[in-house]
Parts: structure tokens; C-alpha cells; sequence
């Protein structure tokens, strides 16, 4: 029994550094979550001067490494500290969980205002259109009827994006973060038994696994004129499972 | 007539998309209870017409006017989106294409407008918008998605929707053209039904018997003018221009 051995042990330190993982993860998700829509709208909407700075940074975060962008956060504050310390945010680059935060929220921000912007486009025009002519103001349109719809089309691939920041997040490790990752490499430090990187791959996988459950669900929740019609048609043997 | 009659006045309206003049100068007027024909071939600019009165194509040049306010337009837009915006609630407008907001049932199609433009109360919507549904004949079908309906009912709850916002006119963009031969009967029934309710309707479309036998007015259009216009049994009965007389032997 020497595999449940290191878990017997362990457990607290591997749970600590799973809802670390899930914290930095949820966290950065949700940050970014909120900033996406403004940011889609933006994209889509103002004009390629003012467009420019705001691409440069898509193109920077979509195209570099993230652990470059977390060192380049991490290390390169470190670089500024007496003006960091000047302005008062000293406090809040020392901390490797808030530089490493801070790297997801950017990197995630790109990808999910991306997504986003492609569900946006992806709404029929007709039903933005019958929205404007009921008389509903801009806000109320976007509100009911675009922004739903976006989220419809943009829901599976949003939810990818969160799987690979969920796996990603392992780099904060590199910057001192005990996440699950960081947990299992002292772990491992210690006793020298591989079988713990085992143990991580499968809470990794468990958590990986319950997040798709519960995105499907939502998923299924928010389009029950898609899903509904699914179900009857399976349920008809017209389209198979 | 008093002013008060005159529900919607659009004058000498013109739109060009880029350097192509669609629209070269149209007036009508829509008074209380008329029901206005616009009929006319495929670019002929009708439809546009149609989209300048709500302002979804702001018209380059003209003036519309809802119930006496003109709605003001400044470099091409409407100057203040809050009038446009109260200019649509009072006009009604059905697509060819039905345009309903698939995400929502039919009954939350028509109970949209007055929960959230209107800002009714929720019950009260929901029971006016049942009585509604009844009325256009789809009590049974109110709960189910538009993707599960056929075209002709798809097309009743997108009228149903218009007349939950109890409008002062409803603009009907060739609201038969997208179905079935079979489906068009039920929509024209219900849009013959509120012609003789007296709704105030202004209706682009390719239905020559609804053109004839309901409306109170025949509009036709050609190369983006006016070519002839009055009531529809001088038109039929003996047509003025070589236009309209070789469109309405075209169509038959």
C-alpha cells in the first residue's frame, strides 16, 4: 500500500494546494469574465485608431508564453520597487499570488474578449434588429437579446478557455504560488516519491472532469430551446445520440 | 381633418446607400384606421421605405413624423436615440423573415416588449399576452420556441408580439414572402382581422388580393418614386400608368 502511503499523509497539503488552484483559477476566470464584454463590444465596435493599443495587447498575451508573461510580472516589479512603493502598490506586486493573478487576468482577458467578440458576431441581425424596433433602449437590446445569444454560441469555448487556464495555472508554482502544483513539488522535495505527481494528475483530473460537468450543465440550462429541441428529436430517433 | 388623425407623415424621403439614390422622394400619409398597400418589384426601394419609418434606415434626407413630432435626424442619425426610441414603441413592425427572438418561448416572445420596454407588470403582461396569443389563434402553442413552430405561426406570434405593445400602426415588411404557399392563408386571415378592427397598417407586400380587397389605399412604387397611388379599386379598375399596368399583369 506504499501508492496510498504519501496520500495518507499528505492529503491536507494536496487539498490546500487544490482549492489554491481552484482560487487562482476561479478568480482569474471570473476577472477577466467581467471585463470580457465591455472589452468584445469595444472590438467590435470603435474605430481601428482607437482599436490599435487594445489589439497590440490581445497580440501580446495571446502570443506569448504565460509563464513569460507571470515572470515579466513577477520579476520585472521587482525592478521598479522604490516607484511601485512610490505610488503604494508595492503592496500588492510583492505578493507572488496577486503577480500571478494578475498574469492570468490578462492573459484570460484576451482570449475571453476574443471568444466573445465571435459570439457577438455570430447573433442573427434579425433578432438585434426586431429588438431596436419593439423600442428597447441599447442597453435593454444588448441585455436581452444580444448578449444571450453571444454567451449561447460563446459557452463552449469559454469553457475551454477555463479548462486551460485551470491547467495553466500550474506555472505559479514557478513563481513560489502553492497550488496544487507547488504543493506537490515540496511534497516531492521531501520524500523523493514520484507517486505524488500520480496523485496530482488525478485531482487535476477530478477537477478538470467536475468543471466540464457543471459547464455542460449550465450549458444545457441557458439553451433549453436548443437542448429541449435536442431531446425531443432524440426522443423521435431523428438524430442520434 | 384634424392633425390628430395623421399617425405617421413621412415627406419627400430620400436614402442612398453609398452613391446609389434608392429612395428619391416619397411622402404618404398614414391617417387613423387606413390601411396603406405598398406594392411594387424587388428594388423598387419599398422595403427600404418601410425600414426609413422606423428609423431602422435613417433616411438621408425627409422628415417622418409620429403623430405630429417629426423625429429629428442630424448627419444622417437619428439625433436623439430616446425619441426614436418612443417612436418605435407606438409603431409595431413585423419582418418577412418573423425575426423572433429564438431563445425566448412564444408567449416570452410577446410579453418582451411590454415587461421591458413598456416596464408592465409582469402578471399583467403575461395574462394580456395570453389573451393575445388566443387571438392570433396559437393558445395551444404559446410554450414552445419558435425553432418548434411552422413559418405561418412563427409569423402569428411576430404579429402577436406587435400587438402587445398596443402600437398606433403597425409597418408589415412583405410579411407573407418567407412562407409556405399553405401558411400564407393564416397570416393573411389574421392581418385581414385587424385591417378590420381598424388598426392603422402600412403593408409592403406581394399579396395582390390583400392589396385589393383590404387595404383602403394602394401605394405604387418604381425606380424609388411613387408611380401611381390611390384607392385600390381605381387602381385595379383602371390603372394610369404603363408601369403599374404591366406590374399587375406581371404578377397575375
Amino acid at each position: 500500500m506504499e501508492f496510498l502511503d504519501i496520500l495518507i499523509v499528505y492529503w491536507p497539503k494536496l487539498l490546500d494546494g487544490a482549492l489554491m488552484t481552484m482560487k487562482l483559477t476561479l478568480l482569474g476566470a471570473l476577472i477577466a469574465g467581467l471585463l470580457a464584454p465591455s472589452l468584445a463590444l469595444f472590438r467590435l465596435r470603435a474605430g481601428a485608431i482607437a482599436q490599435f493599443p487594445f489589439r497590440l495587447y490581445v497580440s501580446f498575451a495571446r502570443g506569448t508564453p504565460l509563464l513569460a508573461q507571470m515572470f515579466l510580472i513577477y520579476y520585472g516589479s521587482g525592478q521598479f520597487r522604490p516607484y511601485l512603493q512610490d505610488i503604494g502598490a508595492w503592496q500588492f506586486f510583492r505578493d507572488p499570488f496577486n503577480c500571478a493573478l494578475l498574469a492570468f487576468v490578462l492573459n484570460s482577458t484576451a482570449y475571453q474578449t476574443e471568444i466573445l467578440r465571435g459570439g457577438l458576431m455570430g447573433v442573427a441581425h434579425g433578432e438585434i434588429e426586431a429588438a431596436k424596433a419593439i423600442g428597447m433602449t441599447h442597453l435593454t437590446a444588448l441585455r436581452r437579446v444580444t448578449l444571450p445569444h453571444a454567451y449561447r454560441i460563446a459557452w463552449p469555448a469559454l469553457g475551454n478557455e477555463i479548462i486551460l487556464l485551470m491547467k495553466a495555472s500550474a506555472l505559479a508554482s514557478v513563481v513560489t504560488v502553492f497550488d496544487l502544483m507547488g504543493q506537490t513539488r515540496l511534497i516531492f522535495s521531501k520524500t523523493f516519491d514520484f507517486s505524488v505527481y500520480i496523485w496530482a494528475a488525478v485531482i487535476y483530473l477530478c477537477l478538470t472532469a467536475s468543471f466540464v460537468r457543471i459547464w455542460d450543465y449550465l450549458e444545457r440550462r441557458l439553451s433549453p430551446h436548443i437542448h429541449g429541441k435536442r431531446r425531443a428529436a432524440l426522443a423521435r430517433g431523428r438524430v442520434s445520440a | 381633418m384634424t392633425s390628430t388623425d395623421c399617425v405617421l407623415k413621412a415627406e419627400d424621403i430620400h436614402k442612398s446607400f453609398g452613391s446609389v439614390e434608392v429612395l428619391k422622394g416619397i411622402s404618404i400619409e398614414a391617417r387613423k384606421h387606413d390601411v396603406i398597400s405598398i406594392l411594387g418589384s424587388s428594388g423598387s426601394g419599398k422595403s427600404t421605405f418601410l425600414r426609413c419609418m422606423n428609423m431602422l434606415e435613417p433616411p438621408t434626407s425627409g422628415r417622418i413624423s409620429v403623430h405630429g413630432e417629426e423625429i429629428l435626424i442630424k448627419n444622417g442619425r437619428p439625433a436623439n436615440p430616446r425619441q426614436v426610441e418612443r417612436a418605435r414603441r407606438r409603431l409595431g413592425m413585423v419582418f418577412q423573415q418573423f425575426n423572433l427572438w429564438t431563445h425566448r418561448t412564444a408567449l416570452e416572445n410577446v410579453m418582451e416588449g411590454p415587461v421591458h420596454v413598456l416596464r408592465q407588470p409582469r402578471a399583467e403582461a403575461r395574462a394580456r399576452a395570453e389573451a393575445i396569443m388566443e387571438r392570433v389563434g396559437l393558445a395551444e402553442r404559446m410554450h414552445m420556441y419558435p425553432s418548434s413552430l411552422s413559418g405561418g405561426q412563427q409569423q402569428r406570434v411576430a404579429i402577436a408580439r406587435a400587438l402587445a405593445m398596443e402600437p398606433d400602426a403597425i409597418l408589415f415588411d412583405e410579411p407573407t414572402s418567407a412562407l409556405d404557399p399553405e401558411l400564407v392563408g393564416e397570416v393573411l386571415k389574421v392581418m385581414q382581422s385587424l385591417a378590420a378592427e381598424g388598426r392603422t397598417m402600412i403593408v409592403v407586400t406581394h399579396e395582390m388580393s390583400f392589396a385589393r380587397n383590404v387595404s383602403t389605399e394602394v401605394v405604387f412604387m418604381h425606380q424609388g418614386k411613387i408611380a401611381e397611388q390611390g384607392p385600390p379599386k381605381d387602381m385595379f379598375g383602371s390603372p394610369k400608368t404603363d408601369v403599374f399596368q404591366r406590374f399587375i399583369s406581371d404578377v397575375r
